[in-house]
């Protein structure tokens, strides 16, 4: 127990321990950020993986770890569509995930925000063109929010997560 | 030498009626043999107690633009000696169908099944025919890798359905799970059958995320296929790049700068810290051990920093290429690196403390999802989980590749087969992966970091390279084509070989203990699906 509080005690805290990202590459729109004006100051995200490398999942985990802790903003993780207000996806669409993909955005109630995370989700990536691949996620469900890289890092994904939320997390 | 000599003097004398060719790489022997006597000869190479060899891979290649046949490869690794075996067949003419070797050798049962998918080859006696890597709505006659096959093909849907296999019986119930899970997950479906609590039985429907990789690196010359290497599976990037870097630069006859191997080496076992920090705390955080969970996270994250620091990569991308890495770390880098490992490790072994004094949480962890030895060799299971099972193969020993020749590797080994035993495979490796960055720093010789590729390669040429990835062996055969480009290249992950072990890992244990088993496996979905 002791070396429990010990521990905690030493190591301090370490959220925002990272370093700031600029401004998003691609900024929020107008009309993305009215929708998200309805979910208030909380936001809760379901993701889908519909044929990434799994870099995305990855950074998309960290932003639950104690340096990011995006729960401070309000933004989780629900483990279900019909409780989100917003998907993120992840990946080209594959052909085995096409159907998966259409389920789950029409299981998540209205209204909602799709939020392409990643360049395999905004153009395919190197992925582009193959037999196995029907396009990228917005060939298939309306995409609110793009966040492009290979994968993002974590404090990318922050950053456009908030100026959705039409708010200042970098502090 | 000697070795191979003995394994191949005791197959030609068993079968005489092989014929040997010149060994594709170093430590490894090549025969062709006719199709008819492939279960025989594979059964003999598996069970001969001087052999004991493991199947390792399974592939084929479409040769029909050259020589009218499609080739047939099959990759043994023997037990004591870890010298690689390869029989080769061809299918002439209109010849689709194949002797199928799973009723001997288990191992060969998924392998099999993709190349019928992939290739449209039967293997006949196969026990389950069912469709693997084509989803049920997939076209008749689809089969991607054939060469008459456009990489840009846009397929049609059809109807169909999978058929599972079922357990009927009073009391038993069917719970399907996936292919979007509850968390942050890639996509795969599970389908468990259960009584009461036990599960009977869990079958895995996956290759959701199948994305045409292996069509796509034939799209793609030598050099520039790196980029497609690295995003085979993301939390591998090292491993697969490194892996396939090795084959091309095999087949180029190319020198890797020694320091360019030393470094090769520290971006490896960098790749392997931040991976088993983090799947320690994600094991943790299923046993509801919430700090646990957050100290782990917090380590991880501080290696990904120091990765981004290092290379502007998080994941390490794009620094390995044909010929050696893109960037080099000076001495100094070297040293503030050593630094703030030391400072990790010590971190990290209060965190450990911490969390084998909590007996809940052993107690949880112990005799959860046990995979026993035999099992473990009956599937061919590789890396952390063989480990973990009391197999004891690590690639870095035993083949070493990169700088490991002069880098010896402490291999952790447990034989108990659960949960517990694989979390300390990971402690171990954590400990023994800062020692070896140590050993880099201090033995890193100076000198270039990349040599030129001069040369392309003769069409038709191939060659096979592995690496001991945080996951396990990752394999690559790849064999050049016309102007440096590619004609095949089959990628194995070890996901692709773990994956149906899990099935039978979790026999007997509760559905609410499958989340903690699958991460203490860990697989990679996307390297599976390719």
């Amino acid at each position: 127990m002791f070396r429990i509080i010990k521990k905690s005690l030493r190591i301090g805290v370490v959220t925002g321990r990272y370093q700031k990202a600029n401004k998003p590459e691609l900024p929020v729109t107008p009309e993305a950020q009215d929708r998200a004006r309805l979910f208030k100051r909380s936001l809760a995200i379901r993701e889908v993986d519909t044929g990434s490398c799994n870099a995305c999942e990855m950074e998309m985990n960290a932003l639950l770890n104690p340096v990011y802790d995006a729960d401070r903003f309000g933004i989780h993780i629900a483990a279900s569509p019909r409780h989100a207000d917003a998907l993120v996806v992840t990946g080209p669409v594959t052909v085995n995930m096409e159907r998966a993909l259409k389920d789950v955005h029409k299981q998540t109630s209205d209204p909602k925000i799709v939020i392409a995370l990643g360049d395999c989700a905004i153009n395919c990536g190197m992925f582009k063109g193959s037999y196995a691949v029907t396009g990228p996620v917005e060939r298939h469900i309306p995409v609110d929010v793009r966040i492009p890289g290979c994968p993002p890092r974590p404090a990318e994904i922050l950053a456009v997560l908030s100026e959705l939320q039409g708010k200042d997390n970098t502090a | 030498m000697s070795e191979a000599i003995f394994c191949d003097d005791l197959l030609t004398a068993a079968f005489p009626g092989i014929l040997k060719h010149d060994p594709i790489c170093a430590k490894s022997s090549h025969f062709t043999v006719p199709k008819d006597r492939l279960p025989a000869i594979s059964h003999y190479i598996h069970t001969q107690p001087s052999l004991r060899g493991r199947l390792t891979l399974l592939w084929a290649c479409d040769d029909r633009p050259v020589r009218d046949s499609y080739g047939l490869y099959y990759l043994f690794t023997l037990e004591a000696s870890h010298h690689w075996v390869v029989l080769s067949t061809e299918l002439a003419g209109h010849d689709r169908l194949f002797p199928s070797i799973t009723p001997h050798i288990h191992a060969a049962q998924w392998y099999e099944r993709e190349i019928r998918d992939m290739f449209g080859l039967i293997p006949q006696g196969h026990p389950d025919l069912r469709r693997l890597v084509r989803h049920e709505h997939w076209p008749k006659g689809t089969h991607p890798l054939q060469k008459d096959f456009s990489w840009n093909n846009v397929l049609e849907r059809q109807q169909g359905e999978y058929r599972f296999h079922h357990i009927e019986g009073e009391g038993v119930f069917e719970v399907p799970v996936g292919p979007i899970h509850a968390g942050i997950i890639e996509s795969g479906h599970f389908r468990f059958s259960v009584a009461g609590e036990p599960i009977m039985q869990l079958e895995l429907r996956h290759f959701w995320k199948h994305r045409g990789v292996e069509k796509l690196f034939e799209q793609l010359t030598l050099t520039d296929a790196v980029l497609l290497a690295e995003r085979v599976s993301g939390d591998t990037t090292v491993g697969h790049a490194l892996a396939y870097c090795q084959a091309v630069e095999a087949l180029l006859h190319l020198e890797v700068p020694r320091r360019a191997n030393y470094l090769r080496s520290l971006f490896l076992e960098l790749e392997r810290l931040y991976n088993h920090l983090g799947d320690i705390g994600a094991m943790c955080n299923d046993t509801a051990y919430a700090l646990a969970h957050a100290h782990c996270g917090r380590l991880k994250e501080r290696i990904m920093q120091l990765n981004d620091r290092l290379t502007g990569s998080r994941f390490l991308r794009g620094v390995i290429e044909v010929g050696g890495v893109t960037q080099d770390i000076e001495s100094r880098r070297l040293v503030e690196i050593v630094e703030e490992l030391s400072h990790i490790q010590s971190d990290f072994s209060e965190v450990g403390a911490i969390i084998f004094a909590n007996a809940s949480l052993t107690d949880r962890l112990e005799t959860t999802g046990v995979l026993n030895e035999r099992t473990a060799w009956d599937h061919a299971v590789i890396g952390i989980v063989g480990r973990a099972s009391g197999r004891d193969c690590d690639l870095r020993r035993d083949r070493p590749f990169a700088a490991y020749d002069e880098l010896p590797v402490n291999v952790a080994l447990y034989r108990y087969g659960d949960a517990r035993a694989r979390l300390r495979v990971r402690g171990d490796e954590i400990h023994e992966s800062i020692r070896l960055i140590r050993e880099v720093r201090d033995k890193i010789p100076n000198g270039p970091i990349a040599s030129q590729p001069r040369s392309l390669p003769k069409p038709g040429a191939w060659t096979l390279a592995a690496v001991e990835g945080w996951r396990g062996e990752i394999l690559y055969m790849v064999m050049a084509g016309e102007d440096g480009r590619i004609h095949r290249c089959k990628v194995r992950d070890p996901s692709f070989v773990n994956w149906p072990a899990i099935q039978w890992a979790v026999l007997g244990n509760i559905i609410p203990d499958f989340p903690l088993i699958n991460k203490s496996f860990n697989l990679s979905y996307a390297g599976n699906d390719l």
